[in-house]
């Protein structure tokens, strides 16, 4: 599914050329459950966003499903991700003026998916996570656990095939993190949704099929 | 999709209160002003297009330069239109109107009633002018001798009833049969008349080409140009005029008028254009100015501009907190595309939210701008025509104009920047937005300034020595219908304590009073050369001294001399023209009618000069005057020196009553027929005022919107700052220093600009101020303290903030 070939990211500060990753080659296949851990400053999150194609490599070869991410143009690349990728943050990154209902919508409205259809979409995952009585309310009167759980249902609310989380438990307390990463899980293990996290935690790491360490912008061991 | 962009619009107008009613209320007054300009313009564009065939009637336009004295009228010789008719058939149809008598004493009852809006007209005044009749035949109603058309109106005021037919109306004495009702003429019609007497009871004697005082309208096949048409009153002059004119004039071609200095030319105005476009005498009403319709056009743009204005800045002030979401929209899969689409649906709803106050505010301020303007535009109005279409495309327009930078600014964020780090969260300096607030602000100093001129203007006006006074004179006018005993009257109020003279006359130094003028020679033998054209007025001995005019030379009538009858007062200006060194003695001739045969010149000796006065507005450079002695004049004039005005009213009023049971007492002043030859001056004086303070208004608006903002995003560097010692007027000038830098540009970019159009605006008066300094620093000063205030008062709350609150918040 994913192929990273050669991936260089360095930054120009000055005359001094900075590296972040640094010859990175990685396939993740269709179904995997990847974790990606590493101290502060290793580049995990900068790998993260570019598997994201929220940000693009200095260097080198990104596939997604045989296609080269790189010379796509910015409308072909944003469809692709469009239908393809889900992202869940550290700081869930809710819209602040939506309620928990509108928030989960609006991916949907993205993908121009009739109302009726939508209604029933947002209804069933407001349902499958258990957050039906919540979904009038708005971010600023969840906790934090439960302004997660509605960043991960709209991040899987388009059934994207691949699921990015960026310290997705970093905020949380650990029995709250516990349940998000029984819920990657069940997703990655029923849905057969391919998912990738980015995690300080060795706990959280282990609920993934593979970890990826990171030092220094480099793989350590596969 | 739209629903919920129009959720989270609403939610963030809800949200942020203050930004929302900043914009709001910006907006909704600039909007009302666009509004009210519209109504104002729709109405001036709107005169005579009523007309079925407007678009091929034009009007027969006279101007003749005459021994150094130029006249642009609106009127010309009475049997211009049938030889036009006749000679030309490229023209179907022709009309005159002749309103030079005045008004008439119509009576009612046993009552007399002066009635102002009269005239006389052809028979085929309705076939060119489409007017819908109540009752009666449009083609056969005016051409029988004593017979009148009344509008609806004046049916009623007479008969009670519009059912008036066969009815008689006396004016002026004499009866006349009412043959037609027609509708009241609509008001956007570039004459107003309640009666439309036969042109066949004219007292004038047809057939001279030399006297100008018809309105004369014709009709040219459609497809006809205009100007190609012109080019045949050449032809008219030298087949009709010419002959006509070498009879008393020896004057054998055009040519030798012309290298004389003189000139005679015709031309035709379109009916549509009137209303706008032409300024001449005289005209039936006073016309509207395409150049007002164009300054206000430009004002309603410039203050809707500066709403808009408002919100781009506030917007993009405030993208910091927008930006977060537009992170984690893009990140949701939203194409920038969709975002601007969001962004701009946001403005055009915040725009319907506005136009609805703005209609509600337009509604509520019409019947005070319906005075100012001197309109009367209607509400509903605004649900008609040209008003609802731009109405209903206002939101569109505006809302895109205010968002789009806006829309483009927000949806150019990088999601993965802003969801990261914080570089977007703070008040960032644009080049952008600085320059929409200079630009702002330009504008209002520059309608600032425009109003201090405008008033100045109008103050060096009212102050100026006009050459007679025109502060307490009473004017009672319709004292012709007194007949034998006007002078009678005119004793009697003399003999009232509080007034010291007394004149009767026609003639005043004000526009709206009789005129005259007549052609004289310096010899017997009247040539180009030697002849001039001036004013000639009727006065009695009382006139000089009442009216408070000065003699330069020689001396005033006087009742000693038994010879006056044939004695001339001439003032400066003629003096000037005729060249005489010493003017008193000297002989001038004039001949009494030409139409009767009778060319013996009667001659006039030069008594006295009279110091310039201005009898037409200051736009004219004072013209030739000649005054004789004459008698049957229409209005009373008293100089008045007491207190007690209303008083001596009464008094007056009561012997007018006994003298005169059945006339009716009307009086006025001087001095406000005075003021009326610069209402309209005046009017824009007060529009510039209100719409200047208005802009300025909404302007501050949006500073006081970025001086909060501004303030609120540098809550923590304030705080900082106390901590490190500084002190509230420190902080308070940091914070105001950068907007003042921006108003003071704006104030070198509206000077020149000001400056210029001002003088332009100064140009249309032969007799006006300079542009003094002090008025744009007054202005400038104005500006800088109004914005300075505005700001400040953010940045003093800013400063005064305990910093331990604002630190703690991180």
């Amino acid at each position: 599914m994913i192929q990273l070939k050669n991936i260089f990211k360095w930054i120009n500060t000055g005359s001094n050329r900075v590296f972040i990753l640094k010859d990175i080659n990685l396939e993740i296949g269709e179904g995997d459950f990847v974790s990606i851990m590493g101290p502060s400053g290793s580049g995990k999150s900068t790998l993260l966003n570019i598997i994201g194609m929220l940000d693009e490599a200095s260097e080198g070869q990104y596939l997604f499903n045989d296609t080269d991410v790189f010379s796509l143009k910015e409308k072909q690349r944003s469809q692709l991700y469009k239908e393809n990728i889900g992202f869940v943050f550290q700081a869930y990154h809710l819209i602040d003026e939506l309620t928990v209902y509108e928030n989960i919508e609006t991916p949907l409205l993205y993908h121009n998916i009739k109302q009726s259809e939508r209604q029933a979409m947002v209804a069933d995952i407001l349902d499958r996570f258990n957050i039906v009585g919540k979904k009038d309310l708005f971010p600023s009167q969840l906790s934090g656990g439960q302004q997660q759980l509605v960043g991960i249902a709209r991040a899987i609310v388009t059934k994207p095939k691949l699921l990015l989380a960026d310290e997705p438990t970093g905020n949380l307390n650990s029995s709250q993190g516990e349940e998000i990463m029984e819920l990657f899980r069940k997703l990655n293990e029923e849905n057969g949704t391919t998912i990738i996290q980015v995690t300080h935690s060795e706990k959280n790491a282990a609920y993934g099929k593979r970890i990826i360490e990171l030092l220094d912008g480099r793989v350590e061991n596969k | 999709m739209i629903q919920n962009y129009i959720t989270i619009a609403w939610r963030n107008l809800l949200k942020n209160k203050a930004f929302s009613v900043i914009n709001i209320t910006g907006l909704a007054i600039g909007l009302s002003c666009f509004i009210l300009i519209a109504l104002y313009v729709a109405d001036e564009l709107s005169y005579d297009k009523h007309f079925k065939n407007g678009a091929d009637i034009y009007r027969v336009n006279s101007d003749i330069l005459f021994s150094g004295n130029e006249s642009r009228l609106a009127v010309c010789s009475d049997p211009m239109g049938e030889t036009l008719k006749k000679d030309y058939p490229q023209v179907l149809e022709y009309t005159r109107i002749y309103a030079s008598s005045g008004s008439k004493l119509v009576k009612k009852g046993t009552d007399y009633i002066t009635e102002n809006n009269v005239c006389h007209a052809d028979s085929t005044f309705f076939k060119l002018f489409s007017l819908p009749l109540l009752s009666g035949d449009p083609v056969t109603s005016l051409s029988e001798p004593n017979t009148v058309v009344i509008s609806a109106s004046t049916a009623k005021k007479y008969f009670n009833t519009t059912d008036a037919i066969g009815k008689y109306i006396e004016a002026d004495k004499t009866p006349y049969k009412v043959t037609a009702v027609m509708k009241d003429i609509p008001l956007n019609t570039h004459f107003q008349f309640d009666m439309i007497f036969s042109m066949k009871n004219v007292n004038y004697q047809m057939g001279n080409f030399l006297s100008h005082n018809f309105h004369t309208y014709v009709q040219l096949k459609s497809g006809v140009d205009p100007v190609e048409f012109e080019k045949n009153f050449v032809q008219v002059i030298d087949k009709y005029i010419l002959p006509q004119a070498g009879q008393f004039m020896n004057i054998k071609s055009m040519d030798e008028f012309k290298r004389a200095g003189n000139n005679l030319s015709y031309s035709l105005i379109p009916l549509i254009d009137i209303h706008l476009k032409s300024d001449r005498f005289p005209e039936l009403s006073t016309n509207g100015s395409i150049q007002f319709v164009y300054i206000f056009s430009a004002v309603a743009l410039f203050i809707l501009l500066i709403a808009c204005i408002n919100f781009m800045n506030l917007s993009t002030a405030r993208s910091a907190n927008r930006s977060k979401e537009v992170g984690i929209r893009k990140v949701l899969g939203s194409n920038r595309s969709s975002l601007i689409k969001q962004f701009l649906s946001e403005s055009v709803i915040m725009v319907i939210i506005s136009l609805v106050i703005a209609i509600i505010l337009t509604v509520l301020i019409l019947p005070y701008f319906n005075t100012v303007a001197a309109k009367q535009l209607s509400s509903s109005s605004i649900g008609k025509g040209y008003v609802l279409a731009i109405l209903l495309a206002l939101p569109i327009v505006v809302g895109v104009l205010a968002g789009i930078y806006p829309a483009f600014f927000l949806s150019r964020f990088q999601p993965l920047a802003v969801l990261k780090g914080n570089q977007n969260s703070r008040f960032k300096k644009s080049w952008l937005r600085n320059g929409l607030v200079v630009f702002q602000f330009s504008i209002s100093i520059i309608l600032i300034i425009g109003t201090l001129v405008i008033y100045q203007q109008l103050n060096y006006i009212q102050t100026k020595k006009l050459g007679f006074t025109k502060e307490q004179v009473l004017l009672v006018s319709g004292i012709g219908g007194l007949n034998e005993n006007a002078g009678a009257f005119k004793n009697e109020i003399l003999q009232l304590p509080g007034v010291s003279s007394a004149t009767i006359t026609s003639f005043l130094p004000v526009s709206f009073s009789s005129r005259s003028d007549n052609t004289f020679s310096t010899e017997a033998v009247m040539t180009p050369k030697n002849s001039l054209n001036m004013q000639t007025w009727d006065i009695d001995y009382d006139y000089i001294n009442t009216l408070g005019m000065q003699m330069a030379k020689g001396r005033n009538f006087n009742r000693d001399f038994g010879t006056d009858s044939s004695a001339m007062l001439i003032n400066e200006a003629t003096a000037a023209i005729l060249g005489f060194k010493d003017p008193i003695g000297k002989k001038i001739y004039t001949r009494n009618n030409l139409n009767s045969g009778d060319l013996t010149p009667t001659a006039y000796t030069i008594v006295g000069v009279v110091k310039n006065f201005h009898f037409e507005s200051l736009r004219e450079q004072i013209g030739p005057v000649c005054m004789r002695l004459g008698r049957g004049g229409w209005i009373g004039c008293f100089k008045v020196n007491t207190q007690d005005i209303p008083g001596l009213i009464k008094q007056v009023e009561h012997k007018w009553k006994t003298m005169a049971p059945s006339l009716a007492f009307s009086y006025r002043f001087l001095d406000e027929s005075f003021d009326n030859m610069y209402r309209s001056e005046q009017r824009m004086g007060s529009i510039a005022f209100s719409f200047s303070l208005l802009a300025i208004l909404i302007a501050c608006l949006g500073l006081f919107g970025l001086a909060t903002y501004m303030a609120e995003q540098r809550i923590k560097e304030i705080g900082i700052r106390k901590v490190l010692g500084a002190t509230v007027t420190n902080i308070t000038t940091m914070l105001s220093k950068d907007f003042l830098i921006l108003i003071l540009i704006a104030t070198l970019i509206a000077f020149p600009l000001s400056w210029w159009a001002m003088n332009n605006w100064l140009q249309g008066f032969a007799y006006r101020i300079d542009i003094e300094w002090w008025v744009f620093i007054v202005s400038g000063i104005l500006a800088i303290a109004i914005a300075l205030i505005t700001v400040s008062v953010q940045a003093i709350k800013a400063s005064l903030t305990n910093p331990v609150k604002s630190l703690r918040t991180e």
